[in-house]
Protein backbone atom coordinates (compact mmCIF):
# COMPACT_ATOMS: atom_id res chain seq x y z
CA UNK A 1 0.00 0.00 0.00
CA UNK A 2 2.55 2.59 0.79
CA UNK A 3 4.11 1.88 -2.81
CA UNK A 4 0.91 2.01 -4.04
CA UNK A 5 0.87 5.71 -2.79
CA UNK A 6 4.23 6.63 -3.78
CA UNK A 7 3.38 5.64 -7.32
CA UNK A 8 0.31 6.84 -7.53
CA UNK A 9 1.99 10.87 -6.81
CA UNK A 10 5.90 10.26 -8.22
CA UNK A 11 6.72 10.73 -12.00
CA UNK A 12 9.66 9.71 -14.21
CA UNK A 13 12.07 9.50 -11.22
CA UNK A 14 9.78 7.13 -9.40
CA UNK A 15 10.69 4.31 -12.19
CA UNK A 16 13.98 4.90 -11.75
CA UNK A 17 13.48 4.32 -7.69
CA UNK A 18 11.62 1.58 -8.33
CA UNK A 19 14.26 -0.11 -10.48
CA UNK A 20 17.09 0.76 -8.53
CA UNK A 21 15.06 -0.67 -5.20
CA UNK A 22 14.49 -3.90 -7.02
CA UNK A 23 18.37 -4.11 -7.77
CA UNK A 24 19.08 -3.44 -4.20
CA UNK A 25 16.38 -6.22 -3.27
CA UNK A 26 18.61 -8.74 -5.92
CA UNK A 27 21.21 -8.14 -4.04
CA UNK A 28 20.13 -8.29 -0.78
CA UNK A 29 18.32 -11.70 -1.42
CA UNK A 30 21.15 -13.10 -3.43
CA UNK A 31 23.49 -15.20 -0.94
CA UNK A 32 20.49 -16.77 0.22
CA UNK A 33 18.66 -17.43 -3.19
CA UNK A 34 22.33 -18.70 -4.36
CA UNK A 35 22.47 -21.17 -1.34
CA UNK A 36 19.08 -22.42 -1.39
CA UNK A 37 19.66 -23.32 -5.02
CA UNK A 38 22.88 -24.91 -4.60
CA UNK A 39 21.76 -26.84 -1.31
CA UNK A 40 18.36 -27.29 -1.61
CA UNK A 41 17.34 -27.37 -5.38
CA UNK A 42 20.08 -28.89 -7.17
CA UNK A 43 20.01 -31.92 -4.83
CA UNK A 44 16.56 -32.71 -6.16
CA UNK A 45 17.94 -33.03 -9.79
CA UNK A 46 20.63 -35.58 -8.64
CA UNK A 47 17.81 -37.67 -6.58
CA UNK A 48 15.69 -37.40 -9.82
CA UNK A 49 19.50 -38.69 -11.64
CA UNK A 50 20.37 -41.58 -9.51
CA UNK A 51 16.33 -43.15 -9.35
CA UNK A 52 17.44 -43.88 -13.19
CA UNK A 53 20.77 -45.74 -12.18
CA UNK A 54 21.88 -49.21 -11.56
CA UNK A 55 22.62 -50.06 -7.86
CA UNK A 56 26.20 -51.22 -6.36
CA UNK A 57 26.93 -52.63 -3.41
CA UNK A 58 29.03 -49.30 -1.83
CA UNK A 59 27.49 -46.62 -4.71
CA UNK A 60 26.18 -46.17 -7.74
CA UNK A 61 27.14 -47.02 -11.59
CA UNK A 62 26.08 -44.55 -14.08
CA UNK A 63 24.00 -47.08 -16.30
CA UNK A 64 20.62 -46.35 -17.33
CA UNK A 65 17.38 -48.42 -15.90
CA UNK A 66 14.25 -48.57 -14.91
CA UNK A 67 14.69 -51.07 -11.96
CA UNK A 68 14.16 -48.90 -8.59
CA UNK A 69 10.81 -47.64 -9.97
CA UNK A 70 9.58 -51.41 -11.05
CA UNK A 71 10.79 -52.77 -7.72
CA UNK A 72 8.91 -49.47 -6.34
CA UNK A 73 5.48 -50.55 -7.37
CA UNK A 74 5.80 -53.92 -5.59
CA UNK A 75 3.72 -55.14 -3.21
CA UNK A 76 6.19 -54.73 -0.58
CA UNK A 77 6.73 -51.19 -1.03
CA UNK A 78 2.92 -50.23 -1.50
CA UNK A 79 2.56 -51.79 1.59
CA UNK A 80 5.32 -49.42 3.09
CA UNK A 81 3.37 -46.39 1.68
CA UNK A 82 0.25 -47.35 2.98
CA UNK A 83 1.88 -48.46 6.18
CA UNK A 84 3.26 -44.72 6.88
CA UNK A 85 0.16 -43.45 5.50
CA UNK A 86 -1.85 -44.93 7.74
CA UNK A 87 0.44 -43.69 10.97
CA UNK A 88 0.77 -39.99 9.97
CA UNK A 89 -3.35 -40.03 9.42
CA UNK A 90 -3.79 -41.67 12.83
CA UNK A 91 -1.94 -39.59 14.41
CA UNK A 92 -3.14 -35.87 13.05
CA UNK A 93 -6.36 -37.32 14.01
CA UNK A 94 -5.26 -38.22 17.63
CA UNK A 95 -3.45 -35.04 17.91
CA UNK A 96 -6.71 -32.97 16.76
CA UNK A 97 -9.16 -35.38 18.90
CA UNK A 98 -6.41 -34.17 22.00
CA UNK A 99 -5.13 -31.03 21.02
CA UNK A 100 -8.32 -29.10 20.00
CA UNK A 101 -9.47 -28.80 23.95
CA UNK A 102 -6.10 -28.25 25.04
CA UNK A 103 -6.26 -25.08 22.81
CA UNK A 104 -9.92 -24.45 23.52
CA UNK A 105 -8.83 -24.26 27.37
CA UNK A 106 -5.46 -22.42 27.33
CA UNK A 107 -7.61 -20.00 24.51
CA UNK A 108 -10.23 -19.46 27.15
CA UNK A 109 -8.07 -18.83 30.15
CA UNK A 110 -7.31 -15.41 31.89
CA UNK A 111 -4.83 -13.46 30.16
CA UNK A 112 -2.36 -13.71 33.10
CA UNK A 113 -2.28 -17.25 32.85
CA UNK A 114 -2.27 -17.83 29.10
CA UNK A 115 1.48 -17.38 28.57
CA UNK A 116 2.64 -19.97 31.61
CA UNK A 117 0.18 -22.38 30.11
CA UNK A 118 1.55 -22.07 26.64
CA UNK A 119 5.23 -22.31 27.64
CA UNK A 120 4.17 -25.29 29.45
CA UNK A 121 3.35 -26.97 25.68
CA UNK A 122 6.29 -25.52 24.11
CA UNK A 123 8.71 -27.18 26.51
CA UNK A 124 8.90 -30.34 25.56
CA UNK A 125 8.55 -28.65 21.83
CA UNK A 126 11.79 -27.18 22.48
CA UNK A 127 13.23 -30.70 24.25
CA UNK A 128 15.84 -32.64 22.08
CA UNK A 129 13.30 -35.44 19.98
CA UNK A 130 15.74 -38.12 20.74
CA UNK A 131 15.30 -37.32 24.16
CA UNK A 132 11.89 -37.00 24.22
CA UNK A 133 12.22 -40.74 22.61
CA UNK A 134 14.43 -42.23 24.99
CA UNK A 135 12.38 -41.15 27.98
CA UNK A 136 9.50 -43.01 26.34
CA UNK A 137 11.64 -46.01 26.05
CA UNK A 138 12.35 -46.34 29.51
CA UNK A 139 8.73 -45.68 30.95
CA UNK A 140 7.49 -48.24 27.90
CA UNK A 141 10.01 -51.03 27.87
CA UNK A 142 9.62 -54.55 29.53
CA UNK A 143 11.02 -53.72 32.97
CA UNK A 144 10.24 -50.35 32.42
CA UNK A 145 8.46 -47.97 35.19
CA UNK A 146 4.86 -48.62 33.65
CA UNK A 147 5.15 -52.23 33.92
CA UNK A 148 6.92 -51.92 37.52
CA UNK A 149 4.05 -49.94 38.34
CA UNK A 150 1.39 -52.30 36.90
CA UNK A 151 3.28 -55.05 38.43
CA UNK A 152 3.64 -53.94 41.78
CA UNK A 153 -0.29 -52.18 41.85
CA UNK A 154 -1.01 -55.94 40.86
CA UNK A 155 -3.08 -54.70 38.54
CA UNK A 156 -1.07 -57.65 35.67
CA UNK A 157 1.04 -59.99 36.65
CA UNK A 158 3.46 -60.24 33.12
CA UNK A 159 5.03 -57.31 31.94
CA UNK A 160 2.70 -55.71 28.81
CA UNK A 161 5.09 -55.54 25.91
CA UNK A 162 4.44 -52.65 24.68
CA UNK A 163 7.97 -51.48 23.71
CA UNK A 164 8.50 -52.56 19.92
CA UNK A 165 5.11 -52.40 18.80
CA UNK A 166 3.39 -49.58 16.38
CA UNK A 167 0.80 -48.91 19.45
CA UNK A 168 4.38 -47.26 21.30
CA UNK A 169 4.99 -46.33 17.91
CA UNK A 170 1.67 -44.26 17.47
CA UNK A 171 1.72 -43.74 20.77
CA UNK A 172 5.20 -41.69 20.96
CA UNK A 173 3.98 -40.14 17.59
CA UNK A 174 1.47 -38.11 18.88
CA UNK A 175 3.80 -36.89 22.14
CA UNK A 176 6.22 -35.60 19.89
CA UNK A 177 3.62 -34.10 17.15
CA UNK A 178 1.01 -32.81 19.81
CA UNK A 179 2.60 -29.44 20.12
CA UNK A 180 2.51 -28.46 16.34
CA UNK A 181 -1.38 -28.77 16.48
CA UNK A 182 -1.90 -27.34 19.86
CA UNK A 183 0.01 -24.06 18.22
CA UNK A 184 -1.69 -23.12 15.66
CA UNK A 185 -4.77 -24.47 17.15
CA UNK A 186 -4.86 -22.01 19.76
CA UNK A 187 -4.00 -19.22 17.74
CA UNK A 188 -7.23 -19.71 15.49
CA UNK A 189 -8.88 -19.99 18.72
CA UNK A 190 -7.80 -17.38 20.73
CA UNK A 191 -9.06 -14.97 17.93
CA UNK A 192 -12.29 -16.55 17.90
CA UNK A 193 -15.06 -13.98 18.89
CA UNK A 194 -16.73 -16.01 21.84
CA UNK A 195 -19.63 -13.14 21.69
CA UNK A 196 -20.74 -15.33 18.83
CA UNK A 197 -21.31 -18.50 20.42
CA UNK A 198 -23.52 -16.55 23.17
CA UNK A 199 -25.33 -14.81 20.52
CA UNK A 200 -26.05 -18.21 19.22
CA UNK A 201 -27.13 -19.96 22.08
CA UNK A 202 -29.56 -16.32 22.83
CA UNK A 203 -31.29 -17.82 20.08
CA UNK A 204 -31.70 -21.34 21.21
CA UNK A 205 -28.55 -23.14 20.00
CA UNK A 206 -27.50 -25.84 22.35
CA UNK A 207 -23.73 -26.18 22.92
CA UNK A 208 -23.09 -28.84 20.90
CA UNK A 209 -25.05 -27.01 17.35
CA UNK A 210 -22.75 -24.17 18.29
CA UNK A 211 -19.69 -25.82 18.43
CA UNK A 212 -20.58 -27.60 15.42
CA UNK A 213 -22.14 -24.56 13.63
CA UNK A 214 -19.80 -22.34 14.79
CA UNK A 215 -16.36 -22.78 16.76
CA UNK A 216 -15.43 -25.81 14.19
CA UNK A 217 -15.75 -23.49 11.04
CA UNK A 218 -13.86 -20.92 12.43
CA UNK A 219 -10.86 -23.23 13.79
CA UNK A 220 -11.13 -24.96 10.53
CA UNK A 221 -7.73 -22.76 9.20
CA UNK A 222 -5.97 -24.16 12.68
CA UNK A 223 -7.11 -27.27 12.09
CA UNK A 224 -5.96 -27.33 8.31
CA UNK A 225 -2.71 -25.54 9.34
CA UNK A 226 -1.48 -27.92 12.30
CA UNK A 227 -2.82 -30.83 10.25
CA UNK A 228 -0.18 -30.13 7.52
CA UNK A 229 2.72 -29.78 10.36
CA UNK A 230 1.89 -32.92 11.72
CA UNK A 231 0.62 -35.19 8.87
CA UNK A 232 3.61 -34.20 6.43
CA UNK A 233 6.57 -34.66 8.91
CA UNK A 234 5.16 -37.96 10.39
CA UNK A 235 5.03 -39.48 6.71
CA UNK A 236 8.94 -39.33 6.28
CA UNK A 237 9.41 -40.06 10.32
CA UNK A 238 12.18 -42.19 10.91
CA UNK A 239 13.92 -41.83 14.39
CA UNK A 240 10.65 -42.95 16.35
CA UNK A 241 9.89 -46.45 14.58
CA UNK A 242 13.60 -46.44 14.50
CA UNK A 243 13.73 -46.31 18.19
CA UNK A 244 10.60 -47.55 19.55
CA UNK A 245 8.86 -49.90 16.64
CA UNK A 246 10.00 -53.01 15.27
CA UNK A 247 11.75 -54.23 12.78
CA UNK A 248 8.88 -56.88 11.27
CA UNK A 249 6.93 -53.98 10.10
CA UNK A 250 9.09 -50.84 8.65
CA UNK A 251 7.90 -47.34 7.94
CA UNK A 252 9.10 -45.86 5.13
CA UNK A 253 11.31 -43.36 6.36
CA UNK A 254 13.35 -46.51 7.75
CA UNK A 255 13.38 -47.95 4.23
CA UNK A 256 15.16 -45.22 3.02
CA UNK A 257 17.60 -44.39 5.36
CA UNK A 258 18.65 -48.15 4.88
CA UNK A 259 18.79 -48.19 1.43
CA UNK A 260 21.23 -45.29 1.67
CA UNK A 261 23.11 -46.35 4.90
CA UNK A 262 23.13 -49.74 5.08
CA UNK A 263 25.05 -52.45 2.86
CA UNK A 264 24.10 -53.40 0.20
CA UNK A 265 23.44 -49.98 -0.34
CA UNK A 266 20.75 -48.88 -3.22
CA UNK A 267 20.49 -45.32 -3.94
CA UNK A 268 18.67 -45.89 -6.68
CA UNK A 269 15.60 -47.35 -4.77
CA UNK A 270 16.00 -44.88 -2.19
CA UNK A 271 15.94 -42.10 -4.63
CA UNK A 272 12.97 -43.27 -6.11
CA UNK A 273 10.83 -43.70 -2.68
CA UNK A 274 11.93 -40.34 -2.12
CA UNK A 275 10.43 -38.72 -5.02
CA UNK A 276 7.48 -40.88 -4.98
CA UNK A 277 7.17 -39.51 -1.48
CA UNK A 278 8.10 -35.70 -2.09
CA UNK A 279 5.35 -36.07 -5.45
CA UNK A 280 2.82 -37.61 -2.97
CA UNK A 281 3.53 -34.46 -0.49
CA UNK A 282 2.99 -32.28 -3.84
CA UNK A 283 -0.22 -33.76 -5.08
CA UNK A 284 -1.77 -33.35 -1.30
CA UNK A 285 -0.85 -30.03 -0.59
CA UNK A 286 -2.21 -28.83 -4.01
CA UNK A 287 -5.36 -30.53 -3.56
CA UNK A 288 -5.62 -29.46 0.40
CA UNK A 289 -4.94 -25.72 -0.95
CA UNK A 290 -7.01 -26.03 -3.73
CA UNK A 291 -10.17 -27.22 -1.30
CA UNK A 292 -8.85 -24.46 1.67
CA UNK A 293 -9.65 -21.64 -1.16
CA UNK A 294 -12.81 -23.27 -2.31
CA UNK A 295 -14.09 -23.46 1.34
CA UNK A 296 -12.96 -19.96 1.87
CA UNK A 297 -14.63 -18.50 -1.21
CA UNK A 298 -18.03 -20.55 -0.12
CA UNK A 299 -18.05 -19.10 3.41
CA UNK A 300 -17.76 -15.50 1.71
CA UNK A 301 -20.59 -16.09 0.14
CA UNK B 1 -28.90 -21.13 34.12
CA UNK B 2 -29.21 -24.64 32.35
CA UNK B 3 -26.73 -22.62 29.45
CA UNK B 4 -24.53 -21.94 32.29
CA UNK B 5 -24.15 -25.16 33.53
CA UNK B 6 -23.13 -27.03 30.24
CA UNK B 7 -20.74 -24.29 29.32
CA UNK B 8 -19.02 -25.29 33.34
CA UNK B 9 -19.30 -28.71 32.10
CA UNK B 10 -17.90 -27.94 28.88
CA UNK B 11 -14.97 -26.02 30.59
CA UNK B 12 -14.44 -28.77 33.53
CA UNK B 13 -13.81 -31.30 30.48
CA UNK B 14 -11.19 -29.21 28.41
CA UNK B 15 -9.40 -28.67 32.11
CA UNK B 16 -9.51 -32.18 32.58
CA UNK B 17 -8.06 -32.99 28.79
CA UNK B 18 -5.87 -29.87 29.42
CA UNK B 19 -4.26 -31.91 32.79
CA UNK B 20 -4.39 -35.34 30.90
CA UNK B 21 -2.27 -34.03 27.78
CA UNK B 22 0.02 -32.41 30.35
CA UNK B 23 0.69 -35.96 32.52
CA UNK B 24 1.87 -36.74 29.00
CA UNK B 25 3.63 -34.56 27.94
CA UNK B 26 5.51 -34.56 31.24
CA UNK B 27 6.07 -37.88 32.51
CA UNK B 28 8.46 -39.08 30.64
CA UNK B 29 10.92 -36.37 30.89
CA UNK B 30 10.34 -36.45 34.72
CA UNK B 31 10.67 -39.99 34.91
CA UNK B 32 14.35 -39.66 32.98
CA UNK B 33 15.34 -36.85 35.27
CA UNK B 34 14.45 -39.04 38.10
CA UNK B 35 16.45 -41.86 36.91
CA UNK B 36 19.65 -39.92 36.15
CA UNK B 37 19.91 -40.11 39.81
CA UNK B 38 19.52 -43.97 40.05
CA UNK B 39 22.25 -46.33 41.09
CA UNK B 40 21.61 -48.52 38.61
CA UNK B 41 23.20 -50.18 35.04
CA UNK B 42 20.17 -50.79 33.66
CA UNK B 43 16.69 -49.36 33.63
CA UNK B 44 14.85 -51.49 36.73
CA UNK B 45 13.54 -50.35 40.05
CA UNK B 46 14.91 -47.48 42.39
CA UNK B 47 17.97 -48.34 43.75
CA UNK B 48 19.78 -45.67 45.51
CA UNK B 49 20.64 -42.14 44.86
CA UNK B 50 23.74 -41.24 42.78
CA UNK B 51 25.63 -38.82 40.66
CA UNK B 52 28.08 -41.06 39.41
CA UNK B 53 26.93 -41.04 36.21
CA UNK B 54 27.21 -37.25 36.05
CA UNK B 55 30.62 -37.36 36.71
CA UNK B 56 31.11 -40.47 34.13
CA UNK B 57 29.99 -37.65 31.70
CA UNK B 58 32.77 -35.64 32.28
CA UNK B 59 35.43 -38.00 31.73
CA UNK B 60 33.85 -39.27 28.55
CA UNK B 61 35.95 -38.28 25.72
CA UNK B 62 33.46 -39.12 22.90
CA UNK B 63 30.43 -36.84 24.81
CA UNK B 64 32.62 -34.23 25.08
CA UNK B 65 33.99 -34.15 21.75
CA UNK B 66 30.40 -34.62 20.64
CA UNK B 67 29.30 -31.88 22.57
CA UNK B 68 32.01 -29.54 21.15
CA UNK B 69 30.84 -30.54 17.47
CA UNK B 70 27.43 -29.50 18.35
CA UNK B 71 28.21 -26.19 19.49
CA UNK B 72 30.36 -25.18 17.14
CA UNK B 73 28.04 -26.30 13.95
CA UNK B 74 24.91 -24.63 16.13
CA UNK B 75 26.97 -21.51 16.74
CA UNK B 76 28.39 -21.52 13.17
CA UNK B 77 24.75 -22.18 11.24
CA UNK B 78 22.87 -19.96 14.12
CA UNK B 79 25.25 -16.83 12.60
CA UNK B 80 25.67 -17.73 8.93
CA UNK B 81 21.85 -18.45 8.65
CA UNK B 82 20.80 -15.13 10.84
CA UNK B 83 22.81 -13.21 8.62
CA UNK B 84 21.44 -14.55 5.20
CA UNK B 85 17.93 -14.55 6.84
CA UNK B 86 18.40 -10.69 7.90
CA UNK B 87 19.45 -9.89 4.43
CA UNK B 88 16.62 -11.67 2.51
CA UNK B 89 14.23 -10.64 4.83
CA UNK B 90 15.49 -6.96 4.36
CA UNK B 91 15.37 -7.64 0.27
CA UNK B 92 11.61 -9.02 0.63
CA UNK B 93 10.70 -6.16 2.22
CA UNK B 94 10.42 -4.12 -1.41
CA UNK B 95 6.74 -5.91 -2.04
CA UNK B 96 7.40 -5.47 -6.08
CA UNK B 97 10.70 -7.20 -5.72
CA UNK B 98 10.68 -8.88 -9.33
CA UNK B 99 12.17 -12.29 -7.66
CA UNK B 100 9.76 -12.63 -4.32
CA UNK B 101 8.11 -15.07 -5.80
CA UNK B 102 10.92 -17.26 -6.30
CA UNK B 103 12.32 -16.40 -3.20
CA UNK B 104 9.13 -16.87 -1.14
CA UNK B 105 8.92 -20.54 -2.77
CA UNK B 106 12.54 -21.87 -2.13
CA UNK B 107 12.24 -20.52 1.68
CA UNK B 108 8.77 -22.12 2.13
CA UNK B 109 9.13 -25.25 0.12
CA UNK B 110 11.91 -26.59 2.11
CA UNK B 111 9.24 -26.05 5.17
CA UNK B 112 6.18 -28.66 3.89
CA UNK B 113 8.26 -31.44 2.70
CA UNK B 114 9.61 -33.90 5.61
CA UNK B 115 12.95 -33.50 6.16
CA UNK B 116 14.54 -36.94 5.60
CA UNK B 117 13.97 -35.70 1.96
CA UNK B 118 16.48 -33.31 2.49
CA UNK B 119 18.34 -35.31 4.59
CA UNK B 120 18.48 -38.16 1.12
CA UNK B 121 19.00 -35.09 -1.45
CA UNK B 122 22.03 -33.48 0.70
CA UNK B 123 23.73 -37.12 0.90
CA UNK B 124 23.84 -38.12 -2.85
CA UNK B 125 24.58 -34.24 -3.69
CA UNK B 126 27.95 -35.24 -1.67
CA UNK B 127 28.54 -38.38 -2.96
CA UNK B 128 27.63 -37.30 -6.57
CA UNK B 129 30.29 -34.13 -6.19
CA UNK B 130 32.51 -36.92 -3.95
CA UNK B 131 33.08 -34.15 -1.15
CA UNK B 132 34.47 -36.08 2.06
CA UNK B 133 31.87 -35.68 4.74
CA UNK B 134 32.51 -34.28 8.35
CA UNK B 135 31.90 -31.36 9.63
CA UNK B 136 31.61 -29.37 6.26
CA UNK B 137 29.26 -31.21 5.18
CA UNK B 138 27.16 -30.86 8.22
CA UNK B 139 27.76 -27.23 8.13
CA UNK B 140 26.24 -26.71 4.99
CA UNK B 141 22.82 -28.88 5.39
CA UNK B 142 22.45 -27.11 8.54
CA UNK B 143 22.30 -24.31 7.12
CA UNK B 144 20.23 -24.90 4.35
CA UNK B 145 17.25 -26.21 7.18
CA UNK B 146 17.74 -23.19 9.24
CA UNK B 147 17.17 -20.40 6.49
CA UNK B 148 13.65 -20.26 5.91
CA UNK B 149 12.79 -20.33 9.69
CA UNK B 150 15.27 -17.24 10.23
CA UNK B 151 14.01 -15.61 7.56
CA UNK B 152 10.46 -16.43 8.07
CA UNK B 153 11.01 -15.21 12.29
CA UNK B 154 12.60 -11.94 10.84
CA UNK B 155 10.09 -10.88 8.08
CA UNK B 156 7.39 -11.39 10.64
CA UNK B 157 8.95 -8.61 12.88
CA UNK B 158 9.53 -6.36 10.01
CA UNK B 159 5.78 -6.62 8.46
CA UNK B 160 4.64 -4.91 12.01
CA UNK B 161 7.07 -1.98 11.41
CA UNK B 162 5.87 1.34 11.89
CA UNK B 163 7.66 3.25 9.11
CA UNK B 164 7.05 6.77 10.71
CA UNK B 165 9.84 6.62 12.55
CA UNK B 166 12.11 6.25 9.36
CA UNK B 167 10.52 8.62 7.23
CA UNK B 168 10.54 11.33 10.54
CA UNK B 169 14.50 10.59 10.34
CA UNK B 170 14.41 10.54 6.37
CA UNK B 171 13.03 14.20 6.32
CA UNK B 172 15.02 15.29 8.92
CA UNK B 173 18.03 14.16 6.58
CA UNK B 174 19.50 11.33 8.27
CA UNK B 175 21.72 9.60 5.67
CA UNK B 176 20.64 5.86 5.28
CA UNK B 177 22.98 4.24 6.67
CA UNK B 178 22.76 5.98 9.44
CA UNK B 179 19.20 5.45 9.97
CA UNK B 180 19.65 1.86 9.64
CA UNK B 181 22.06 1.14 12.08
CA UNK B 182 20.04 3.41 14.39
CA UNK B 183 16.85 3.01 13.95
CA UNK B 184 15.13 0.19 11.63
CA UNK B 185 18.47 -2.33 13.14
CA UNK B 186 17.67 -1.92 16.76
CA UNK B 187 13.57 -2.30 15.96
CA UNK B 188 14.72 -5.65 14.28
CA UNK B 189 16.74 -6.84 16.78
CA UNK B 190 14.18 -9.10 19.02
CA UNK B 191 13.03 -10.87 15.84
CA UNK B 192 16.73 -11.10 15.24
CA UNK B 193 17.64 -12.84 18.86
CA UNK B 194 14.21 -14.88 17.70
CA UNK B 195 15.59 -16.23 14.93
CA UNK B 196 18.85 -17.12 16.12
CA UNK B 197 17.48 -18.89 19.05
CA UNK B 198 15.53 -20.92 16.69
CA UNK B 199 17.99 -21.37 14.21
CA UNK B 200 20.39 -23.05 17.15
CA UNK B 201 17.97 -25.24 18.73
CA UNK B 202 16.75 -26.59 15.31
CA UNK B 203 20.34 -27.18 14.63
CA UNK B 204 21.25 -28.92 18.23
CA UNK B 205 17.84 -30.71 17.76
CA UNK B 206 18.58 -32.20 14.37
CA UNK B 207 19.18 -35.75 14.30
CA UNK B 208 17.88 -37.13 10.60
CA UNK B 209 19.65 -34.24 8.22
CA UNK B 210 22.78 -34.54 10.74
CA UNK B 211 22.86 -38.58 10.20
CA UNK B 212 22.67 -38.33 6.62
CA UNK B 213 25.23 -35.73 6.08
CA UNK B 214 27.61 -36.77 8.13
CA UNK B 215 30.78 -39.27 7.83
CA UNK B 216 32.02 -41.60 9.99
CA UNK B 217 33.82 -40.21 12.96
CA UNK B 218 31.83 -36.90 13.36
CA UNK B 219 29.15 -37.22 15.99
CA UNK B 220 27.19 -34.34 16.84
CA UNK B 221 24.80 -35.29 20.46
CA UNK B 222 22.09 -36.52 18.79
CA UNK B 223 24.12 -38.94 16.66
CA UNK B 224 26.11 -40.23 19.63
CA UNK B 225 22.43 -40.46 21.79
CA UNK B 226 21.23 -42.86 19.30
CA UNK B 227 24.21 -44.79 18.37
CA UNK B 228 24.33 -45.61 22.16
CA UNK B 229 20.55 -46.41 22.73
CA UNK B 230 20.89 -48.83 19.60
CA UNK B 231 24.04 -50.33 21.28
CA UNK B 232 22.45 -50.48 24.83
CA UNK B 233 25.20 -48.67 27.01
CA UNK B 234 22.50 -46.37 28.54
CA UNK B 235 23.38 -44.78 31.95
CA UNK B 236 24.84 -41.85 30.69
CA UNK B 237 22.82 -40.84 28.40
CA UNK B 238 20.24 -40.14 31.34
CA UNK B 239 22.07 -37.58 32.74
CA UNK B 240 23.65 -36.60 29.25
CA UNK B 241 19.59 -36.03 28.69
CA UNK B 242 18.83 -34.07 31.98
CA UNK B 243 22.02 -31.96 31.46
CA UNK B 244 20.33 -31.19 27.77
CA UNK B 245 16.87 -30.60 29.12
CA UNK B 246 18.13 -27.81 31.38
CA UNK B 247 20.06 -26.14 28.77
CA UNK B 248 16.26 -26.08 26.82
CA UNK B 249 14.52 -24.38 30.18
CA UNK B 250 17.84 -22.14 30.37
CA UNK B 251 16.83 -20.92 26.88
CA UNK B 252 13.66 -20.54 27.53
CA UNK B 253 14.33 -18.64 30.34
CA UNK B 254 16.66 -16.50 28.83
CA UNK B 255 14.81 -16.02 25.89
CA UNK B 256 12.21 -14.16 28.00
CA UNK B 257 14.17 -12.28 30.17
CA UNK B 258 15.87 -11.06 26.99
CA UNK B 259 12.99 -10.00 25.06
CA UNK B 260 11.63 -8.17 28.41
CA UNK B 261 15.12 -6.47 28.48
CA UNK B 262 14.84 -5.56 24.75
CA UNK B 263 11.39 -4.51 25.10
CA UNK B 264 12.26 -2.08 28.00
CA UNK B 265 15.41 -0.57 26.26
CA UNK B 266 13.57 0.47 22.72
Amino acid sequence: MRNGNYNQTLNAGAQKTQSRRNLMSWLLTAPALIWLILFFLVPYFIVVIYSFLTPDIYDVQFEFSLEAYRQALNLQYLSTFFQSFRLAALTTLLCILLGFPVAYYIARAKDKVKNTLLVFIIIPFWTNLIIRIFSWRIFLSYNGVLNDLLMRSGLINQPLEIMRTDLAVLLVMVYVYLPYMILPLYSVLEKLDFTLLHAAMDLGANEIKAFFRITLPLAAEGIFAGSLLVFIPALGAYLIPQLVGNQRSLYLGQVITYKIKNIPRNWPMASALSLTLLVFVAILLVALFALYKRSKKLRRV
Amino acid sequence: MKRLNISRFYQGMNLTAFSLVMVFLYIPILILIIFSFNNAKIITGWRGFTLKYYFQLFENDTIKEAFRNTMVIAGLSTFISTVLGVLTALGMENKKFSGRKLMSALIYVPLVIPDILMGVSLALLFNFTRVNTGMFTVLIAHITFCISYTVIVIQSRLEGFNYSLVEAAMDLGARPAYIFWKIKFPLMLPGIIAAALLAFTLSIDDFIITFFTSGRGFDTLPIYVEGTIRRGTITTINSLSTLMIGFTLFLVVITKRLRKILISTI
